[in-house]
């Protein structure tokens, strides 16, 4: 895995999952990403500011994603939000309060931090927590490790949230992380 | 100036033509009562820290749409940070009105961090928000907002207010939960747009 703190690339090539990943968000006609941006996913931001027709909206909290994509939602707009698997954390409250409260659909993709083989010791707490708290707020998710499931994946997302009109999570890992292997 | 005041010169000041984010608490049976036209144009989001974000998201979704943000400082300090994302978006028909009182006067008027030495006035402003003002009277809240609403530019407005929660009669207070206050600012906006924002599933 090549160092992950390294700046982000503004120019040149993006990597393959990256490519697959703005391709996929387009396909489902999403318009808008929230995000905190961290680095293992870090190639999609760089692919999405350079999308024309994706808006990325950089926030300081994750605490704000799940209010933002609601207006959106409610305004019509597909947008989903990318964080680490530790922006599951501080987003829970207005997950609990907001997208529940109301039953408001949320698209959520977040970075598997700490699948197995992770080499930062703060990493592996982000992976022992994800699962059970997940699992605790009831929300739906599945885990995309292959590049050629990106598309389907993130269409079966919206559909299966705007249909419960709940929350539901994409987990990246394997192919469709920076350096990532399958 | 009370906050029932600010519900009813906000009321006058917009139109049917306009979406709001509410917060809860003392504001919901005011807004009820003084919302333009008495539309399903509300979304009171059951949560502090969150109505500046949503109304955010509404206002890209709808670039052509002007957008009230109905704050409270309460929920304001909850989530500063989304001041910052609202000085770097700048979205141009969204307008941040803040009710300031500095209490959580639903729960007991226990002090909210504003009745100490917190500006959010200045804060925005640091935070990169435009045309960030405070009025504490109610020509000079009226004079504001003519102005944020029609510059086609972000604004925020620190309304400061006396404590005092006006008692409505139980037919006129809000009546609605959350869910069914979704349904009903869904269906709105449909009409509002000619848009479909929610089908139920097809039968396949």
């Amino acid at each position: 895995m090549e160092n992950e703190h390294e700046q982000s690339r503004a120019t040149g090539d993006l990597p393959t999952y990256a490519v697959a990943f703005v391709d996929a968000l387009r396909a489902a006609n999403v318009r808008l990403v929230g995000t905190l941006p961290e680095s293992l996913l870090k190639s999609v931001y760089v692919g999405i500011d350079r999308a024309e027709d994706i808006r990325l909206v950089r926030v300081s909290n994750e605490a704000d994603l799940p209010g933002m994509l609601a207006g959106a939602y409610l305004g019509g707009m597909r947008a989903l939000m990318i964080t680490e698997n530790s922006g599951l954390r501080q987003a829970c409250e207005p997950i609990a309060r907001l997208s529940f409260a109301h039953h408001v659909p949320l698209v959520m993709v977040v970075s598997y931090r700490g699948d197995f083989g992770e080499p930062n010791w703060w990493g592996h707490n982000h992976a022992q927590v994800m699962g059970p708290l997940l699992d605790a707020l009831r929300i739906p998710y599945r885990i995309v490790d292959r590049i050629d499931d990106l598309a389907s994946s993130v269409e079966k997302a919206f559909l299966h949230a705007d249909a419960s009109q709940w929350p539901v999570c994409l987990v990246m890992t394997g192919e469709c992380i920076e350096g990532g292997v399958a | 100036m009370k906050r029932v005041d600010v519900a009813r010169i906000l009321g006058e000041e917009t139109t049917t033509e306009d979406l709001f984010v509410s917060s809860i608490g003392g504001i919901l049976d005011d807004w009820w009562n003084h919302r333009p036209g008495g539309e399903d144009n509300t979304l009171s989001v059951s949560i502090l820290g969150s109505v500046s974000s949503t109304a955010l998201g509404l206002a890209i979704a709808l670039p052509h749409r002007r957008v009230v943000a109905i704050e409270t400082d309460g929920s304001m300090l909850m989530n500063l940070g989304i001041l910052c994302t609202l000085g770097a978006e700048r979205p141009p028909n969204l307008t941040v009105v803040v009710l300031d009182n500095g209490l959580y006067e639903c729960i007991g008027s226990a002090p909210t961090l504003t009745s100490r030495h917190a500006d959010l006035r200045l804060i925005a402003e640091g935070a990169g928000c435009l045309h960030c003002m405070d009025v504490s009277s109610e020509d000079a809240l009226r004079a504001s907002l003519r102005s944020v609403l029609s510059d086609g530019e972000l604004g925020f407005v620190v309304a400061k207010i006396e404590p005092g929660m006006e008692v409505w009669p139980a037919e006129k207070r809000r009546y609605t939960d959350g869910v069914e206050d979704k349904y009903r600012f869904i269906r709105h906006v449909e009409r509002l747009e000619g848009i479909v924002v929610h089908a139920s599933s097809p039968h396949v």
